[in-house]
């Protein structure tokens, strides 16, 4: 039935499509008769409102969005809804003077915007069709338009407004339980949840809200630690919506914390839990409080880089509504914060963060964008090396205003110096799509930028974009992961061009895809995709309940590199066979087996969806879900998943930073660090000298035990870099064999008879190595 | 406002913070000196009548000086375009009694390396900077999961032990933000 089903789709697609290109087209010519100037991507934000005519028609309708989802519908409703309406149109179109001559043709110029968002709109539609089961279809929609009429309020805080709103409503109209319902989601929302579980309760005596407001009741609860009463009102939920799994899963998590079910729930409300409890060869236990970096940070970008060149591991997390937070590794086993007066501390509602070494210092910077959800601004930090970093933004060259959702760094001409790729997502619901960008770096601490240059084109969402050299010529190679749509691979061409390969490479398929690594995960010496997936709650449910997403649902994947550039898309034959709601993850080999294994961050804007960070273990053939069963915990909410050897000594801490989106959904980093040294090891960091000097895009193949394992150095892919520090698991092997270093230069480095569980510094073209900690 | 010179620019645990010289919502001129008479230290914290999280640290503060009488309390409201007419309004409605100061153009914000609300610090009566960060972490005092940062600091302070944790970070909400400014989305 699927392909049934492929062959409309491609087709409504690419009509889709060409309907989209036409009518961008007589938009343009339009705005060559009018004298109107070619749009440009916005550097700031838009203080005065949207300036071009898309922009206000999205902008009007994310309006109206908001208008229909919280403007009660009876009574002296029409009257409001009317003034509400012509609110948001003069702000949507207050920029707009009709007396100018520029703006002659707008009323055609208004249709064929209209035109181009329903085209849009039908295009992520389509797309949202091919990746959600049919049955979860509507609910997906439902989340969908929650989160994204939220978003700017939230962000904004307006939720007083929001909260004012509701209770001046209540006063007219105490018994509208429905409204007081929204109250109580708002407030939790809010992380108010004393008062949510008040008037909760109050709507629940209200048949006609009962079953919702029981089910926000024990989140609410569940979330001020009044954890009996959330089983109550969870179990009286599951008794008004017998087949409501959110509830079901809601009141499980309320037993894990309650140490077991309380004798009051019936059999028939319980349910166990059957993923995550495969054999793990190392257990971790969380040492974030013991180290002190256990902070609150919304579940936003962290990553692990060693900021003032001592040798230690520090670690660098972005908070939703504060500052970054920076922690200095102090070599004994604890960290220190030391934030304030860093200047990071300046930089509120960070998201992701990239590491690279932009100007070749040696001293790695950052850049940091926010938001992905909603625009935002973006700023590079110039690291001052002791110990401060310097907003240099405007002076590079690099002033954005958009949806972005990853930066990534890579020396995409291997000229030597750090070009920087920006993936942006949607800023909105009707939003256009704001285009991906590519930044060249100039080497005088400027950039330019590239993008239609390299031939690099922009037709869905994206959510990750991360670079790789897939067909070992020496150059990277882009992959932009789609948020909704086809996957897209770019090859890089050598002369600063790229030419999207995805159809003849196989990477055809829609997903709902998040962030993705290259990695090779098979050390076959083919760098290999491994895309993650964000699944609908319903299909984690059912993932927890019997150890694999339900048919028919999209699993986190592997694009496997056959060497011949084509990929095969592999998933459930390999052991991915779960559905979570993954927003992040990476790579890392924490049981030193000589595979790579997975961290998966999972979650969703949603209050009442809480679900665990997942580690996949790699035997060799298979990934196997070992989360609970090697210690790690039963919920969470997160973006930042990485890992790295953080005291030198083979053992690969996981880090989550963890929480989420709205103000009340707040949780600590939490750091699990494997309780023993699962095997040998040896960690290898490379510093460039005519190649970019963090070694972004440098190969290694490191040869143990019979055994070859490549890896391949990052500039970031996720929502945080991992270490440039590229840690190798060697099992039970006594001694490496050899080590190769192709640099992104070109130059080819052997080292051979090298001891194991060491860590291992090596400078371009030097015949020896240095060791970064004192032993 | 009056400023005087930062003591130490990176405000250093240990050291002495910045004085500020401010004016509270009734119309009284306070520093840190005015909130440090005859007592062994104070708490200082960073607030908003529109933050979501200070409102729930309401009762607590309401109760701090009979709870700690040795130590004086004051908010300081920071959060950009908040008016001391709204925070009059919302102190009344809301019946709080610790003082509120309102920090045009959130200065003091910025010289004490403040982005969010609410974010406290301990000083003893010399200003020296004894803990700095959240008061608790987030979660509610049920919870299982509860850790409260500025009580033990506190309790620890008075009892004249070494603090045990002097920093730990803060979450909340942003003082200034550009999300402030954008045309308003209700």
């Amino acid at each position: 039935m699927n392909s049934l089903f492929e062959i409309p789709a491609g087709i409504m697609e690419r009509g889709l499509f060409t309907m989209d290109t036409a009518l961008k087209a007589a938009q343009s010519a339009l705005q060559v008769i009018t004298g109107q100037e070619r749009l440009q991507p916005l550097q700031a934000p838009p203080l005065a409102g949207p300036a071009d005519i898309d922009t206000a028609v999205a902008d009007f309708a994310n309006r109206l969005a908001r208008i229909v989802r919280f403007t009660h519908w009876d009574g002296a409703a029409p009257g409001v809804a009317f003034r509400e309406v012509t609110s948001a149109a003069r702000r949507s179109f207050g920029q707009f003077d009709l007396r100018d001559p520029h703006n002659s043709a707008f009323p055609v110029q208004l249709a064929l915007s209209f035109g181009t968002l329903f085209v849009q709109q039908g295009l992520r539609l389509l797309a949202a069709a091919q990746v959600v089961r049919p049955s979860e279809y509507p609910r997906f929609l439902t989340d969908f338009f929650e989160s994204f009429t939220d978003a700017p309020v939230f962000l904004s805080l307006e939720y007083r407004e929001l909260l004012e709103k509701y209770e001046a409503r209540l006063a007219e109209r105490p018994d509208d339980d429905a409204t007081r319902c929204e109250l109580g989601r708002t407030q939790i929302k809010c992380g108010l949840h004393e008062q949510a579980a008040k008037n909760l309760l109050q709507a629940a005596g209200n048949a006609s809200v009962r079953g919702l407001a029981l089910h926000e009741t024990a989140v609410a609860f569940y979330r001020a630690g009044k954890l009996e009463q959330a089983a109550q009102a969870g179990s009286q939920a599951l008794d008004v919506s017998p087949g409501n799994e959110r509830v079901r899963h809601w009141l499980w998590l309320t037993a894990q914390k309650m140490g077991g079910y309380p004798e009051f729930v019936p059999q028939e409300h319980r349910m166990e839990v059957k993923a995550g409890y495969e054999r793990p060869t190392v257990e971790f236990e969380d040492i974030a409080a013991k180290i002190g970096v256990d902070k609150t940070s919304a579940g936003r970008g962290l990553a692990v880089f060693d900021y003032n060149n001592d040798g230690l591991l520090d670690i660098v997390i972005a908070a939703a509504h504060a500052g970054c937070n920076l922690y200095r590794n102090n070599g004994d086993g604890t960290f220190t914060d030391v934030s304030v007066g860093s200047g990071l501390d300046t930089c509120v509602n960070g998201f992701i963060i990239a590491v690279g070494d932009y100007n070749n210092d040696g001293y790695p910077d950052l850049f940091i964008n926010r938001l992905g959800f909603f625009p935002g601004e973006a700023q590079l930090f110039r690291n001052n090396g002791n110990g401060t970093f310097t907003d240099v933004t405007r002076e590079a060259g690099l002033k954005v205003w958009g949806p972005a959702f990853s930066s990534t760094w890579a020396d995409y001409d291997c000229d030597g110096r750090l070009d920087l790729f920006i993936a942006n997502n949607l800023g909105g619901m009707f939003d256009r799509k704001t285009p991906n960008r590519l930044f060249h770096n100039n080497g005088d601490g400027t950039f330019t930028e590239t993008t239609e240059q390299a031939g690099l084109s922009t037709r869905w969402p994206t959510i990750g974009a991360t670079w790789g050299d897939y067909n070992n010529d020496g150059f990277p190679d882009l992959f932009l992961s789609n948020a909704l749509g086809h996957s897209q691979l770019y090859r890089n061409n050598g002369d600063g061009t790229f030419t999207d390969v995805s159809a003849e490479a196989g990477i055809t398929e829609y997903c709902i895809g998040s962030t993705s690594v290259w990695c090779d995960y098979n050390n076959d010496g083919l760098l290999d995709i491994l895309q993650f997936t964000w699944s609908n709650h319903e299909d984690v449910i059912y993932t927890l309940r019997h150890g694999e997403g339900p048919p028919g649902s999209k699993p986190q994947r592997i694009y496997h590199n056959n060497g011949d550039g084509t990929f095969t898309l592999r998933d459930r034959d390999i052991g991915l066979t779960g559905c979570w709601g993954t927003m992040s993850g990476n790579v890392g080999d924490f049981n030193n087996d000589g595979n790579l294994d997975i961290v998966l961050g999972n979650g969703s804007p949603r209050m009442d969806r809480l679900e665990p960070p997942i580690l996949l273990q790699n035997d060799g053939k298979r990934f196997h879900n070992v989360t609970f069963a090697a210690g790690l915990p039963f919920t969470g909410k997160g973006h930042g998943a990485n890992m790295a050897d953080l005291f030198g000594n083979g053992r690969l801490s996981v880090l989550l930073s963890s929480g989420g989106a709205y103000p009340g959904d707040v949780m600590t980093t939490r750091v699990f660090y494997p309780k023993r040294l699962p095997g040998n090891y040896l960690n290898v960091r490379l510093a460039g000298v005519k190649s970019n000097r963090s070694a972004i895009g440098a190969r290694i193949c490191l040869e143990a035990g019979g055994k070859k394992q490549y890896r391949e150095v990052s500039g970031g892919s996720s929502f945080g870099c991992l270490p440039f520090e590229q840690h190798f698991g060697l099992a039970d092997a006594q001694k490496v064999d050899a080590i190769q270093i192709r640099w992104p230069s070109g130059l080819i480095q052997h080292f051979t008879d090298l001891q194991v569980n060491d860590t291992l510094s090596f400078t371009e073209g030097e015949r020896t190595w240095q060791r970064p900690y004192k032993r | 406002m009056s400023l005087q010179p930062p003591v130490n620019s990176r405000q250093d645990i240990g050291r002495p913070v910045a004085d500020f010289q401010l004016t509270t919502i009734a119309g009284d001129q306070v520093n840190l000196q005015t909130v440090l008479s005859r007592k062994k230290g104070a708490v200082v914290v960073f607030w908003s009548g529109i933050c979501s999280h200070c409102v729930r640290y309401d009762g607590y503060f309401n109760g701090f000086p009979r709870q700690y009488p040795e130590l004086g309390i004051v908010a300081v409201a920071s959060r950009e375009k908040e008016t001391p007419e709204q925070l009059r309004a919302i102190a009344a409605d809301r019946r709080l009694t610790f003082p509120i100061l309102h920090d045009p153009g959130s200065r003091a914000a910025n010289l004490w390396f403040t982005q969010q609300t609410p974010r406290v610090f301990l000083i003893d009566n010399n200003r020296v900077l004894c803990y700095r960060g959240a008061i608790d972490n987030f979660k509610y005092p049920q919870d299982p999961e509860y850790v409260a940062y500025l009580d033990p600091a506190i309790r620890q302070f008075l009892d004249g032990k070494p603090i045990s944790r002097t920093e730990t970070a803060s979450f909340g909400c942003a003082i200034q933000s550009v999300y402030y400014n954008l045309p308003k989305a209700l």
